[in-house]
């Protein structure tokens, strides 16, 4: 018994003894910076990999946990990050939510896969309107004549249709909604855009994985999974017409073609249904968000340049070109120039950081 | 059947064939209760085994890069989940040391307390906070730690948040184990004048030393696993953290991020047979303790 | 004598903390679920709409509290003819056995795998198997989630019981063998009854994790925000909802989960009581 409580308070002491210390040997010789942050699940393998990448070659530690894009967003209205990362960019009402004003960096690309599960039926085509008529439990059947029309070179099977949605509230549910809403009226009006949807008809997994497992246990459904986790997956993918009139496959590729367009100064836009000849219409920015002013909370110059020069590093050619390895889009070189000018109009006292 | 057709000489052959029924129930009553157990351990070791080596325990998580080429290759993802085995190190002791004390003690006032109403209202305080899900905690600790304590996720808040899920297992089972003590020993103790303190430490928990050590076990059991609280209390991290006030890996943080990376489906099972690993080490040393005891 | 009083003094506040504690998480869960019930009144505890949509937010907590209470008790009838077997296994028939230790160990295994791994075995293991068993189209629902749930308590119920089982006095079952009794009459007429009250707590412990079990229910209880009519059909938990939505609301929606947090911890204190009052009546 004895033993126990001084093996116990040995433990506490030793564990008191390192708080307020350096964890990390490279940064021993520098100054304590350490950066915290959190958000988006979408693209967590993706900034697991860099910001490691970065931690090791800087000696900065960066640490990032995928707790959901409004996890993120509440610790940044907390200012308990140095930044958060979000799928879907803030409004205007949403950011006056935000104690002070923040700015959005967009580090990549992804996009939104229709999965399904028919052995022996690649490539179904799928236009717009059977998409709404299918996730919305109107069209229920395979060989629907409506998707028979479609497909002239299969012969659709006699199977029944089951919608796979993600029961978590999620981005990817985010950008197919915005998709959804813009290509369907009755969408628009009646289910909506958002994280979570009342959906009509379907069964909820949760993440990724429960998406594309289930489908893969499961004949005759059909879901939305994110790309980054579809790529590497043997799943069967719908092409589906973009506003362009063209089937597109999603890929690489045609997720960068969507990015081709206008872009606002605050790089806070939907490419959903862009109308680039090549774009997948399922694809979005991710962002990183964080507070024009540098100076809160008892920040110090030190920790907000080092903010910065992270975040500049991602947008710069060494991340990006990374970023198609591992099945994210880099961005387009129009959306990089926005960012790194973004980054420079963060202020520290009102002066610029980055030169 | 019924009991016209079956002859029972006496009373007691009829009494004796219900015991062996029972005995018989009992017995295929406990086998079902371990097939899913067994079941469980096997999916797990034909999983995971693959991934256990030896940098399984000395290197901090890789990345999906790494572990994409690993699988397209057939090989062996890289890398481990060091990061994980320290931080829930950290995490869980610090835990223990919060709970451990204040449970055994709050277990030993209502022992103490029986039938007072301050004392049941304590019981059903504690066995309400059994039902709170993992994640409100989470969000507890998160508004009473991270935010005003260490202005940042922590290793010590994920430590408040599953000290409390540890309370009330160690709470009640202090309780009922004290309770089944005969009193006479306790009352042998004060009868010699040794003062209260010493009974208890001295001559209860000794004796009860098995059953005391059945809720810590349990309670260990019970958080070292949990995800949901970690998530909004220490966030991760992909380096060793020894800091109590800076975000910490997990293992079950780990396995969360490996189901939702499409290459790394892999550790979640190696990372959890590990988990089963240790909570079955545990079990076994303390049931060693538990026996040197009762000598 | 002093040191006797400043002993119980430390008793008495250790005990005060737990008090202060829940009354504190009490108070943080009520002011972030005000918003709710300010929007939607109590009519939220008894309103089956979940819509996310903006612009049309309605919130209500009932499918999830029937999902809740239907699982958990489902999960522990399951659970206590299993665990009581098990525990007397342990603690009685073959206490000290080999054998005894290696059951005892195995049901501990079970208290510490992650939940999340549960959920994922259940998910690749129970669902195809309920599929084969022709019980449901894809596997997911309330008795999966129900089953899962009751192997998950099973380690509760069984560890606690079969500590204290193995802890009535000896000379009390001497007796009644004295007095020729068959063990089956040993078990129920001294052991129980002197066991009852650890039994029982182990059974409430055990409910209390099945309550509150999140993330193994989550992945197989088919995530609808309906009200369950039958026992094959999917549904959603109070704690399954909250870990599902939490990481992404905000606002009106976040203080409708709280609300729901909230909720969950007024029911368990009611299932508690009620339990205890039954059992009061029974004894």
């Amino acid at each position: 018994m004895k033993r126990i409580l001084l093996l116990s308070v040995i433990i506490a002491m030793f564990a008191a003894c390192n708080s307020g210390t350096n964890n990390s040997k490279k940064s021993d010789d520098k100054k304590s910076v350490a950066i915290t942050a959190a958000g988006a699940t979408f693209p967590l393998p993706f900034y697991n990999m860099i910001f490691k990448k970065y931690s090791s070659e800087s000696g900065t530690l960066v640490t990032y946990g995928g707790i959901g894009s409004g996890g993120g967003i509440r610790s940044l209205k907390d200012r308990l990050v140095d930044f958060g990362a979000t799928d879907a960019f803030l409004s205007e009402s949403k950011m006056k939510d935000l104690p002070a004003e923040i700015v959005h960096i967009p580090t990549c690309l992804g996009a939104v896969v229709i999965a399904y599960n028919l052995p022996g039926y690649d490539g179904i085509k799928l236009t717009p309107d059977l998409l709404a008529g299918i996730f919305m439990g109107e069209i229920t059947k395979w060989n629907d004549a409506k998707i028979q029309a479609n497909n002239k070179d299969l012969i659709m099977p006699n199977k029944q249709i089951t919608v796979v949605y993600r029961s978590d509230g999620s981005g990817t549910t985010n950008i197919f909604s915005d998709y959804m809403s813009k290509i369907s009226t009755e969408w628009a009006s009646e289910i909506g855009v958002g994280k979570s949807l009342n959906w009509k008809t379907g069964i909820g997994a949760k993440g990724n994985p429960g998406v594309a497992g289930t489908i893969q246990a499961t004949e005759g459904s059909v879901g939305y999974v994110g790309s980054e986790y579809a790529f590497e997956q043997n799943i069967q993918t719908a092409l589906l017409k973009n506003a362009a009139g063209n089937y597109i496959k999603p890929s690489i590729q045609s997720i960068s073609a969507s990015a081709q367009g206008e872009l606002p100064a605050n790089t806070c836009i939907m490419l959903t249904n862009s109308s680039a000849v090549d774009a997948y219409p399922i694809s979005g920015f991710t962002w990183l968000i964080l507070y024009k002013e540098q100076n809160y909370n008892n920040r110090s110059f030190a920790q907000a340049e080092a903010t910065l020069k992270l975040l500049d590093w991602v947008v710069s050619n060494e991340a990006q070109s990374s970023a198609s390895k591992v099945n994210y889009a880099p961005l387009p070189e129009k959306a990089v120039k926005q960012a790194k000018e973004i980054l420079r109009s963060v202020t520290f006292n009102g002066e610029v950081i980055l030169k | 059947m019924s009991s016209a057709t079956i002859q029972y000489n006496t009373r007691s052959d009829y009494r004796k064939r219900k015991n062996r029924l029972f005995y018989w129930l009992v017995i295929a009553m406990s086998a079902i209760t371990v097939s899913p157990i067994l079941l469980i351990v096997y999916k797990l070791i034909i999983q995971g085994y693959k991934q256990i080596n030896w940098s399984f325990f000395t290197k901090v998580a890789p990345n999906t890069l790494e572990a994409m080429t690993a699988n397209a290759q057939g090989e062996v993802i890289p890398g481990g989940i060091l990061n994980g085995i320290t931080g829930t190190f950290l995490i869980v002791v610090m835990a223990a040391i919060i709970a451990i004390p204040v449970g055994i003690m709050i277990g030993l006032f209502l022992y103490e307390n029986q039938g007072k109403r301050f004392a049941s209202i304590v019981r059903d305080i504690s066995d309400i906070l059994q039902g709170v899900p993992s994640i409100v905690l989470g969000l507890i600790a998160y508004m009473w730690v991270v935010k005003p304590v260490t202005h940042g996720f922590s290793a010590l808040a994920g430590s408040v948040a599953l000290a409390i899920m540890m309370l009330p297992l160690i709470i009640r089972s202090t309780e009922e184990t004290m309770k089944m003590i005969p009193t006479s020993l306790k009352e042998a103790g004060l009868a010699l004048g040794v003062p209260y303190y010493k009974v208890i430490l001295r001559v209860l928990i000794p004796t009860g030393f098995s059953g005391l050590s059945t809720g810590i076990l349990l309670a260990i059991s019970r958080i070292i696993g949990e995800t949901a609280p970690l998530m909004l209390t220490t966030l991760g991290s992909s380096a060793v953290n020894w800091d109590l006030t800076k975000p910490t890996s997990a293992i079950p943080l780990l396995v969360w991020e490996f189901y939702n990376d499409p290459n790394m489906a892999n550790l979640i099972w190696s990372s959890s047979l590990f988990l089963m690993g240790f909570v079955l080490v545990l079990n076994i040393i303390s049931k060693r303790i538990a026996a040197k005891q009762n000598r | 004598m002093k040191s006797d009083k400043i002993f119980k003094y430390l008793l008495f506040s250790a005990s005060f903390l737990v008090i202060i504690v829940a009354a504190g998480m009490v108070f943080t869960l009520s002011s972030g679920a005000i918003p709710a019930f300010k929007e939607f009144g109590l009519k939220f505890i008894i309103s089956n709409q979940w819509n996310p949509t903006e612009g049309r937010e309605s919130y209500g907590a009932l499918p999830f509290i029937a999902g809740t209470v239907i699982t958990s008790v489902i999960a522990l009838l399951l659970c206590i003819p299993l665990a009581f077997s098990t525990s007397l296994f342990i603690a009685e028939y073959f206490y000290k056995k080999r054998v005894a230790m290696f059951l005892s160990t195995m049901v501990d295994l079970l208290a510490g795998i992650p939940s999340i791994v549960y959920g994922l075995w259940g998910f690749y293991v129970l669902r195809p198997f309920i599929v084969e068993l022709g019980l449901s189209p894809q596997g997911y629902g309330i008795f999966t989630a129900s089953l899962i749930l009751a192997i998950m308590i099973i380690p509760y119920a069984t560890s606690l019981s079969s500590e204290i089982i193995s802890m009535v006095p000896n000379d009390l079952k001497e007796a009644a063998y004295a007095m020729g009794a068959t063990r089956l009459e040993v078990i129920f007429n001294v052991i129980l009854p002197n066991a009852r009250s650890g039994i029982f707590a182990s059974f409430i412990l055990a409910f209390g994790r099945a309550l509150g079990e999140t993330m193994a229910v989550t992945m197989l209880i088919g995530n609808s925000n309906i009200v369950p009519t039958g026992l094959f059909q999917t549904g959603n938990t109070m704690a399954s909802v909250i870990a599902n939505q939490f990481g992404e609301a905000d606002g009106l929606k976040l203080s409708s989960l709280i609300a729901i947090g909230l909720i969950l911890f007024v029911i368990t204190g009611l299932i508690n009581a009620i339990g205890k009052l039954i059992i009061k009546k029974l004894a």
